[in-house]
């Protein structure tokens, strides 16, 4: 199913150990694996198994104990902490399970964020044609605390796209959400994702949302214990 | 990403906040107490100032035996100054038999440039007039009553019939200790005449300067070089010594106020800021996340802060202005003159000093936010890298240190309050860890609900402590604003009871005394005191000559040229301290040499030390005294007092005469004293004991008003210091309701803990507050006598421990009316 051979994520024998109260602790042992360009991954696995620090290190949040990782063409390894903030400015977006909007801004200037990160200079059209496309424009004055769980994961998508990233990644979007709310989420996100040819990762344990993505990794301990394309 | 944008639109939403209305306010506080009072304190040293130039007749003076050339006259008019050329001598009066020595000034049209000469003519009829037309004279009351004349009768001055036109009721320089006969004024053209002003004649000249204040301070600087040998410039500041010592304490009083309202600002804002940072704490993950830069993070988190800073700082202002106006208008118009202009200088520097203090006790916890992780988005983080020191957390330490510094404008002062509170702090931090090992010792007694609770203090022990601190340090603060500082006012206006002496007699002979004595007592004078006078010179300091040049405080000069005044007595006079050596003792033998006891001024002025020998000259007589003791005068005591103090053996065998001191009731006439001991000179204080009285009421009134906005601070620190603890116990309160914990358990636990909290903290905060409050008395004050009030201070430890847990109790119960679910799913 792929569009295009560029690879945009490389995972190279990425490991991850942390020292703990009781010793050193492994979280990822030898992961590694490709993404191409428009291509969609879910990482499935238990609680525990090592989802997200894997998001968070394809991402660029946080460092490898070992191993290599290409990102946007980028190896991140030589990026010190400031050029991989710059990377992920412009060509990253990101869904979380809690939402993550800043409470003291409301939905538009929420949505504006990544854009005047950029420096952008019509975030306000653009976002408020984001969250149209949400569904929300009548809501763009609001504060989080005034919108439901499902209206702020609407909220969050559209500051996930509202930049037309490469790349999304997203730590289990529909968690927090009822099951009716957690597929109208899901809808959206994959019709966002076709429009705009982004690659994305998904982290869930919900199969059904699992599914829908092209390629699938399920991790173990910290270790791939199936890949497979859909 | 426009930081400013970015700030603005935070702090709009953000503002609710308690934490950030907590660091406005606290910053308002700070902002106004520092205003109000310094510019209070500039203001009425202004009109203190002036009322000081209303005593000496001008804003400057130049004294010299010859008369001044006239081209320091034409250099002050050249500057539009006003001038007045003055000469005063003694000289005996006559009329027909009976004459009368008398202090006579002759003085040109224009004397006096400040204040109010005013005469009673025959008919009874009061004016303000200047200095009496040629051939005519004022004279005081004792001189009437000495000569037996009535107003409109003739006087002889230098051999010359003079009308005495008035009787003078109101003159600058009355007061003026130095003075040892009742005035008689004529114009300096009689005197010229008669030529009382030749040479040969003791006449000091003077040349009194009046006009803009910078115009005055340049002309000083500028003739400076041109005066004549053994000529002296006076200025005003100098002229007063009681009145610039009262002021001096009122306004240390002030500037506590002030400062406590400044540190206890400081400490909200710390705290406040700290809970602005952790709960910003997410925010700051997610924009890392999203690619902001760690410098368009802490900008806009400082921009937020100066957006909020800038109009807070402001209306500090506006509303520190407003309050000295109010205590101006309320207590000013006891002042004489014009009210001085509101200085801009004060309301610029506590603008300044708010900033710092804003960002000296916030930058800290700030900062930090540059290590959050962005990971931290995806899990809830709080392991903190315990023990991990700090430079940054010197800051606030380093901010609170220059602000005593420069605030206090004292070095003892600032001493104190230095001391005292990092004495506080690190009693507070020992106490702190002891009870933390005590927790974990003994906590597994307790049951389970509690245990939880200490365990928690336990772990977060970095906070614990700190909030111990905080806690301790607020509350050492609000007692010595609540308790010891009305305690010390109390002391202050005590040493000024209503039996302060009022008169002075001098020039009493030996035999004099107890009839005096007799009869002042039978008008009902009370607290009489008698001392020996003898007046000298000082002729050399260890062996050699002074000169005025090889000291830099001009007063030297005045002593060095002029005479010196000197006591004796067997005991330590009243209002004075041995600061240093010991009274002389009172079984001296002939081998014992001549000692003397010298005032702190002197010793400084002169460069002295104890076992330093003094030449003194009087009369016929000269003595090579040994310094045997430094003591500190209390120059606001009206007491007669001395800067030299001889030992009474030495001092028995000069020449000398008696001055007295005593209270009398204003109504009470002493004509009949001048009539009875015609040789007695009565001194009226009444004038200037009303300033310095005023100027006590004025000031306690002002540090009452102070008193009351640093305790509105001191409260808000509380407050900051409770919610957020408070704040930290949301989480594991709602955790162990969820578990089952009844809420009442809950509550005993809160209670239980906080009270802890409070008795240690109020402990700390009662013994560091009786500590300061001492210090300051003794230290800084020098008040006579002093005692902490110990029961108050008891009762502070109490409420402090009731108001810590009551307070702590009401903020987790608010916790405990919101569902714990909401709690836990926050997180
Ligand atoms: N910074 C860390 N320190 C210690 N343990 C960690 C850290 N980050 C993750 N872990 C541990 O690594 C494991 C994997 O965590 P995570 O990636 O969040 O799993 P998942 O997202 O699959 O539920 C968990 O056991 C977690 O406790
Ligand atoms: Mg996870």
């Amino acid at each position: 199913m792929t569009k295009n051979d560029e690879i945009v994520i490389r995972a190279d024998k990425v490991s991850k150990s942390v020292d703990g109260p009781d010793g050193r602790l492994t979280i990822l042992d030898d992961v590694g694996f490709t993404l191409a360009r428009g291509d969609s991954l879910a990482i499935v696995g238990a609680s525990g198994s090592g989802k997200t620090t894997l998001l968070g290190l394809l991402a660029g949040l946080d460092r490898p104990s070992s191993g290599e990782i290409m990102l946007a063409g980028e190896r991140l390894d030589t990026l010190d902490e400031e050029a991989r903030a710059r990377l992920r400015r412009r060509r990253v977006g990101f869904v979380f399970q809690n939402f993550h909007l800043l409470p003291a801004l409301n939905a538009e200037e929420n949505v504006m964020l990544p854009l005047e990160l950029e420096g952008s200079t019509d975030a306000r059209t653009r976002a408020g044609e984001a969250l149209a496309r949400v569904g929300l424009a009548a809501r763009k004055h609001h504060y989080p605390a005034q919108l439901s769980g499902g209206e702020q994961q609407r909220v969050a998508l559209a500051r996930a796209f509202v930049h037309a990233p490469e790349i999304l990644f997203a730590d289990e979007p529909t968690g927090n959400l009822d099951r009716r709310t957690g597929t109208a989420i899901g809808d959206l996100l994959f019709a966002l994702n076709r429009e705009h040819g982004t690659t994305l990762v998904l982290v869930t344990h919900d199969t059904v949302l699992a599914e829908r993505c092209a390629r699938r990794l399920a991790l173990d301990g910290g270790r791939i214990v199936d890949a497979a394309a859909a | 990403m426009k930081p400013l944008t970015f700030a603005a639109r935070s702090l709009r939403r953000e503002f609710r906040h308690a934490e950030l209305a907590t660091l406005a306010l606290a910053l308002v506080l700070a902002v106004a107490a520092l205003t109000g009072v310094a510019t209070l304190a500039s203001r009425v040293e202004h009109a203190l100032l002036a009322s000081a130039a209303e005593l000496i007749g001008g804003d400057l003076s130049i004294g010299a035996s010859r008369t001044l050339p006239q081209k320091l006259v034409d250099e002050a008019t050249q500057r539009e100054l006003k001038t007045s050329r003055l000469a005063d001598f003694p000289s005996v009066v006559f009329a027909g038999e009976a004459s009368r020595l008398a202090d006579v000034r002759a003085s040109d049209d224009a004397f006096p440039l400040r204040g109010v000469l005013a005469v009673r003519d025959a008919a009874g009829a009061e004016r303000e007039v200047h200095a009496p037309p040629p051939g005519s004279v004022y004279v005081e009351p004792a001189v009437l009553s000495a000569l037996a004349l009535k107003i409109g009768a003739k006087i002889q001055v230098g051999g010359r019939d003079l009308v005495v036109a008035g009787e003078i009721t109101r003159s600058p320089d009355s007061g003026n200790l130095l003075r040892l006969a009742p005035r008689v004024m004529m114009s300096l053209a009689d005197a010229e005449a008669i030529g009382l002003l030749g040479a040969g004649s003791r006449a000091r000249h003077r040349l009194l300067v009046a006009g803009d204040e910078a115009a005055v301070a340049d002309y000083a600087r500028a003739i400076k070089p041109q005066l004549p040998d053994g000529a002296e410039i006076v200025t005003i500041a100098e002229a007063q010594q009681n009145l610039s010592s009262a002021f001096e304490r009122g306004g240390n009083f002030l500037r506590l106020a002030a400062l406590l309202a400044a540190l206890l600002s400081g400490i909200a804002i710390a705290l406040a800021a700290q809970r602005f940072a952790r709960r910003k704490r997410e925010e700051v993950a997610l924009l890392r996340c999203l690619g902001a830069s760690r410098a368009e993070i802490l900008g806009a988190l400082l921009l937020e802060l100066g957006l909020l800073a800038l109009p807070a700082c402001l209306l500090g202002v506006v509303v520190g202005l407003g309050l000295q106006q109010l205590v101006f208008a309320f207590a000013g118009d006891l002042l004489p003159g014009a009210r001085p202009a509101i200085p801009w200088q004060p309301s610029l520097a506590a603008f300044a000093v708010g900033v710092a203090v804003l960002f000296g006790f916030a930058l800290p916890p700030l900062l930090r936010l540059r290590d959050v992780e962005p990971m931290r988005v995806f899990r809830r983080d709080d392991a903190r890298r315990a023990g991990r020191f700090d430079a940054l957390y010197l800051l606030p330490v380093v901010v609170a240190a220059g602000l005593i510094a420069v605030g206090a404008g004292d070095t003892q002062l600032a001493l104190t309050l230095s001391l005292g509170f990092a004495g506080v702090a690190a009693a507070s931090f020992v106490l702190g860890l002891l009870l933390l090992r005590l927790v974990s010792g003994g906590g597994k007694l307790l049951p389970g609900a509690l245990r939880f609770g200490l365990a928690n203090l336990a772990r977060r022990r970095a906070l614990t402590l700190l909030q111990a601190g905080a806690l301790a340090l607020s509350l050492t603060a609000f007692a010595v604003l609540a308790v010891v500082g009305p305690s010390l006012l109390a002391s202050w206006r005590a040493e000024l009871p209503a039996d302060t002496p009022n008169y002075f007699l001098i020039n009493l002979q030996d035999e004099q005394r107890t009839p005096m004595q007799d009869r002042i007592a039978a008008l009902g004078a009370t607290n009489i005191n008698m001392l020996p006078l003898a007046v000298g010179k000082l002729v050399a300091i260890n062996g050699k000559t002074p000169k005025a040049e090889d000291y830099n405080d001009r007063r030297a000069a005045s002593w060095i040229n002029g005479e010196t005044r000197m006591s004796w007595s067997q005991d330590l006079p009243p209002s004075n301290k041995l600061l240093q050596g010991r009274w002389f003792a009172a079984n001296a033998t002939d081998d014992t040499g001549a000692q003397v006891s010298v005032d702190k001024m002197w010793i400084d002025m002169f460069h002295l030390k104890l076992g330093d020998s003094l030449t003194l000259r009087v009369g016929e007589r000269e003595i090579v005294a040994t310094i045997a003791s430094i003591r500190g005068v209390r120059w606001d005591s009206f007491r007669a007092n001395f800067f030299l103090m001889l030992d009474a053996r030495t001092g028995s065998e000069l020449a000398h005469s008696t001055i007295a001191s005593f209270h009398l009731p204003r109504d009470v006439s002493l004509a009949s004293l001048s009539r009875d001991f015609a040789n007695v000179s009565l001194i009226d204080l009444n004038q200037i004991l009303d300033r310095v009285r005023e100027i006590i009421g004025r000031v306690s009134r002002a540090v009452i008003s102070v008193l009351g906005f640093s305790l509105a601070a001191g409260l808000l620190v509380l407050l900051a210091a409770l919610a957020a603890t408070a704040d930290e116990r949301r989480f594991e309160s709602a955790l162990l309701r969820t578990l089952g914990a009844h809420s009442a358990q809950l509550s005993a636990a809160v209670l239980g803990e906080f009270a802890a909290l409070g008795l240690v903290a109020g402990s700390i905060a009662a013994i560091g507050s009786a500590a300061i409050g001492y210090a300051l008395a003794t230290r800084v004050f020098r008040f006579e006598s002093y005692t902490p009030p110990f029961a108050s201070l008891l009762a502070v430890v109490f409420a402090a421990a009731a108001l810590v847990a009551i307070a702590g109790w009401l903020a987790t119960r608010r916790i405990a009316r919101t569902p714990p679910i909401a709690v836990l799913r926050e997180g």
